[in-house]
Formats: C-alpha cells, sequence, structure tokens
C-alpha cells in the first residue's frame, strides 16, 4: 500500500475512535438521564454494611472512607430532593457498621439527620451506636447531650449523657459546664448547684472561676430560698401560725441552722405575708 | 546449597526489575501524594485517617498484585519457555530452584514495600500525621505478601498460570473471609457440618491474621503477641505449603 494511503487510513481510524468515544459520551449523559428519572432509588440495592463488610476483604476502614466521601458529596447536593429517604441506612446500617470506630460519620450523620433533615431522633439512635461502639470517646455522649438539649429540649435525659461522657478518662472541662447547667434547666437546682460549686473550686481558669462563681451565687439564692420557704410552709402546717421570725423555725428543729445568702448576709422574712426574699439581685439575673 | 538459592534469587529478582515492576511504584507514589492532596476538598474532617487508610491499602494491594502475578509465572513460565532444562542441567536440585524463586521473588516485595512505605511515611510527615505504629501494620501486610507468594509458587508448580492465579486470588479471598467461617459453624445444626467448617478454618490460610490496619488507624491496643503470632503463623503455615511446591516440583515429569 503507498505510504500516503496508509496514513490517510491512519487518519480515518484515530478520526473513527474520536467519534465512537464522543458517541459513547453522548449515550453516557442519556443513560445517566434516564437514571435519574427512574423510579427505582439509586441507594435501593446499597448492600447493608454487614454484607459489605464480608466483601471488604480486610479493606472495611477504606470501604467506610470511601462511602463517607461519597455520603458528604451526596448529602451536599440540594438538586437530590429525595436525599434524606435512606440517610439511616447510609451512617447507621452501612458506614458505621464497616468501621465501628470511625468517629466522623456518627457526628456529621447526627448533624445533617438534626439540622437537615430535621429527625433528632434518628441521629439520638445514631450517636447512642457510637456511644457503645467507642466507650473510651467522650465526645459521642457529648453529642448526644448537646443535641437532646438543644435540639429536644430534654434537659434531664442531656444530663444523663452529659454525666456518660463526664466518666470517660480525658473528657473536656467544658462538659461538666454543660452538664451542671442541665441540672439547672431541669430543675434539680441542688445537684446544679453542687456541680457549679465543684467547678468553681477545681478549676484553675480565672474566667471559669467566674462563671461557675455566678452560677454558684444565684443557684445558692435559690436552693436556700426553697428550703425556706417550705420549712416556712412545714411550721404553718405544725404551729398553725406563721413564724415571727426564722429564728423560731430553727427553734422548733425543723430547721438545723438558717441559711446565709452568698453575701453572708440573712434573708428578709416579712411575717405578715410569710415570704422570704433574697436582699440583693441575682448576677445571672435568671 | 545457600550460594546456589541465593543466586537464582537474584537473577528472579532481576527479572521482575526487566518486567517493569517499579512502575506500580510510580502509580503508587502518584497516587498517594495526589490523594492526599485533593482530599480535602472532599471531606469534612477525617483527613488522617482516611489518608492511612488509603496508603495502607494501596501498600497491600499493590503487594498482593505483586505476589500474584508474578507469583504464578515463576516456575511455570521456566518450564513454558524451557530455561528450566539448562537450569536443572546444572548441579541444582529441584529444590533449590524453587526455594530460590521464592526468595528472589520475596527480596522483589521487600523492595517493592520498603519504597512504598517510604512514599507513605513522606506524605504523612509533610502533613503531621505520622504514627510509627503504622510501621508494624506494614510490617504484617509483608508477612501476608510473603504467605500469598508461598501459595502462588505452589500453585504455579502445580498447573498453569491462569489456573494458578485463579487459585491464588480465590486463598487469597477465602483468606479474608475465615472468620465468617467460624460464625457459620455456631448457625450449623449438624455436627459433621460444624466439624468441617471448625477444620477449614484451621487449615486454610488465615490472612486475617496479617490485618491489625483497623486498629493502627484508630489507635487501638493491638494484643502485645500479635506480632510474635503471626510471625510463627508465617514461618510454619509459608514453610509448609513451600515444602509443598518443593516436593511437587520434585515429582513433576519435565520433557
Amino acid at each position: 500500500m503507498a505510504p500516503s494511503l496508509l496514513r490517510r487510513g491512519r487518519s480515518l481510524m484515530t478520526l473513527g475512535a474520536l467519534a465512537c468515544l464522543l458517541l459513547a459520551v453522548i449515550v453516557q449523559g442519556r443513560i445517566e438521564g434516564e437514571r435519574r428519572g427512574g423510579s427505582v432509588h439509586p441507594l435501593l440495592y446499597l448492600p447493608s454494611g454487614k454484607f459489605l463488610k464480608v466483601m471488604a476483604l480486610g479493606f472495611d476502614g477504606l470501604l467506610a472512607d470511601v462511602l463517607y466521601l461519597w455520603s458528604i458529596q451526596y448529602y451536599g447536593n440540594y438538586d437530590i430532593k429525595d436525599r434524606f429517604d435512606y440517610l439511616e441506612r447510609i451512617y447507621e446500617q452501612v458506614i458505621t457498621e464497616l468501621d465501628p470506630h470511625y468517629l466522623d460519620p456518627y457526628l456529621v450523620g447526627a448533624l445533617i439527620m438534626t439540622a437537615e433533615a430535621r429527625k433528632p431522633e434518628m441521629a439520638l439512635k445514631l450517636l447512642d451506636k457510637g456511644v457503645r461502639a467507642n466507650p473510651d470517646q467522650w465526645i459521642m455522649p457529648f453529642e448526644a447531650g448537646f443535641l437532646c438539649y438543644n435540639d429536644l429540649h430534654d434537659y434531664r435525659r442531656a444530663a444523663v449523657y452529659f454525666e456518660m461522657a463526664m466518666r470517660v478518662p480525658g473528657v473536656h472541662p467544658l462538659v461538666h459546664r454543660f452538664q451542671a447547667e442541665m441540672y439547672d434547666r431541669a430543675g434539680d437546682k441542688s445537684t446544679s448547684l453542687k456541680e457549679w460549686l465543684e467547678i468553681y473550686k477545681t478549676t484553675t481558669d480565672p474566667y471559669v472561676r467566674g462563671v461557675a462563681w455566678n452560677h454558684v451565687h444565684d443557684l445558692k439564692v435559690d436552693v436556700d430560698l426553697a428550703d425556706l420557704k417550705d420549712a416556712v410552709s412545714r411550721f404553718r402546717d405544725k404551729e398553725e401560725r406563721a413564724p415571727r421570725r426564722l429564728q423560731e423555725i430553727v427553734a422548733s428543729g425543723l430547721l438545723q441552722a438558717l441559711p446565709r445568702d452568698p453575701e453572708n448576709g440573712d434573708y428578709l422574712y416579712d411575717p405578715w405575708s410569710g415570704e422570704v426574699r433574697y436582699r440583693g439581685v441575682p448576677i445571672l439575673g435568671r | 546449597m545457600l550460594t546456589r538459592i541465593s543466586a537464582i534469587a537474584l537473577n528472579t529478582f532481576r527479572e521482575a526489575i526487566r518486567h517493569r515492576i517499579l512502575y506500580l511504584l510510580l502509580i503508587f507514589a502518584v497516587a498517594m501524594i495526589s490523594f492526599a492532596q485533593i482530599l480535602s476538598l472532599l471531606t469534612v474532617g477525617s483527613e488522617e485517617k482516611i489518608i492511612k487508610d488509603f496508603g495502607l491499602a494501596s501498600i497491600d494491594v499493590f503487594g498482593v498484585l505483586t505476589a500474584v502475578f508474578i507469583g504464578i509465572g515463576l516456575v511455570s513460565r521456566e518450564i513454558e519457555k524451557r530455561t528450566v532444562y539448562t537450569l536443572l542441567a546444572k548441579p541444582i536440585h529441584r529444590f533449590e530452584f524453587v526455594l530460590g524463586k521464592y526468595a528472589g521473588l520475596s527480596l522483589t516485595l521487600l523492595v517493592n514495600t520498603t519504597v512504598m512505605t517510604a512514599w507513605f511515611f513522606l506524605v504523612l510527615l509533610i502533613k503531621g500525621m505520622f504514627d510509627a505504629r503504622l510501621g508494624v501494620a506494614v510490617l504484617l501486610l509483608f508477612f501476608q505478601f510473603l504467605l500469598i507468594t508461598a501459595l502462588a509458587v505452589l500453585f504455579s508448580c502445580l498447573s498453569t498460570p491462569i489456573l494458578a492465579s485463579v487459585m491464588t486470588l480465590a486463598l487469597y479471598v477465602i483468606g479474608h473471609l475465615l472468620w465468617s467461617l467460624d460464625l457459620l459453624s455456631a448457625r450449623l445444626s449438624t455436627e459433621a457440618g460444624r466439624i468441617l467448617c471448625r477444620a477449614l478454618y484451621y487449615v486454610l490460610p488465615n490472612l486475617g491474621n496479617f490485618d491489625i490496619k483497623g486498629e493502627v488507624v484508630h489507635g487501638l491496643t493491638v494484643a502485645p503477641g500479635r506480632l510474635l503470632w503471626a510471625t510463627l503463623y508465617l514461618l510454619l503455615y509459608g514453610s509448609a505449603v513451600l515444602w509443598t511446591a518443593c516436593a511437587v516440583f520434585e515429582r513433576k515429569e519435565l520433557q
């Protein structure tokens, strides 16, 4: 064959290959379009984590990474309207099943479930799994506690999680403050006072010490006033009259001693109305 | 004997280099560095964990592929090309030939793994993520390559390269799935089935013994005796496989 013919033949082959590749790209675009418009959800056939763990042949950590990276892109795409349909499956049944010690999927998954999908109970279930799989990580119960506090406003449940986090060695000191605050918000002011007092006594940070003092101050007033009001009420039941002075309550044996306010002054008592008051002003004003 | 084995080993190593096996290392280096660079764009947190997972998995995959695809041709290619006749005409025992071939590929794998690990550690050092315990994980991966190489050499003595690659890869898969046999035996109702599962569990090569990637990446405690037991297992199981390979090759009709 003549060289010019050979060259032309080669050029035609190259052009043919390029044309075929272009057509393949177009066809792929059509396939993608069909897939998007299809009735079957693309995640429907994602196998469970237990199955994938077997299939991973020791690369389960890497597979969890790949799925986690993919999930970040997938849940960051606001064009996918039904992206939250399989949220629990992706994070709870697949990624964290493949690698139970991988902390970020618990934390990021819970964040997406709460902030985006508005499913805080689902997020709590995921974090509970994280707590069980990683008992040495305080961040798991802390996140669960924060979710109960911030999203569910369930302060008693939050306090339980923060207490759980407190038991983990190396816990951040901030958790203790959250725990103390949750008891206050849940109405258990005595326990809250005890915790804030401990923070006040143990912290080395002057700022935290100041914050703790503010809480101790107001909580002590609240607890003292509640105790005094209760004692006045019990005195009234016993003697069938209001005490003329608070010292009478101590004399009757209903109180061992009268509490002093945080400034070491007496609480004010009005014998006519039976009301007990604090002479100062609460620092936090709550 | 050692001189003869080392001469064959060195020749096998040179042959592997001639097969451009080091190109794999270049791919590894480029992939590793590129991945580490683009990762920060793709993830929320976990960068360190993902880079470590990716690095260890890459060393694992490249090592296993090298062990399988070079190992399966070690003996059979020599027979096919008839170069084995020239070699065996010299005062060399057949078992020395097999052991030399095995040692040669092990040396190739050692160089391969060392260079890949050096790249991996360099990336980690640059990123400030280096953890010396990763070295133990890599060492156990290397032990795994040695066992797979022994299996590949055995199958290379037994059959054709294609069949040998299928059988070696099948054993690699089984070796990583043995823990499921243990689970299966607990669910079986018949005693015979349970005994069979237990027997297979102990007889087949357990490659899970060489996998501590997860523990190391997460900073979890690795049992102190793990490295020692894995070394002992490699020595015993690897020797059993290699001596079987030698016995098979000794009995092989070479015409």
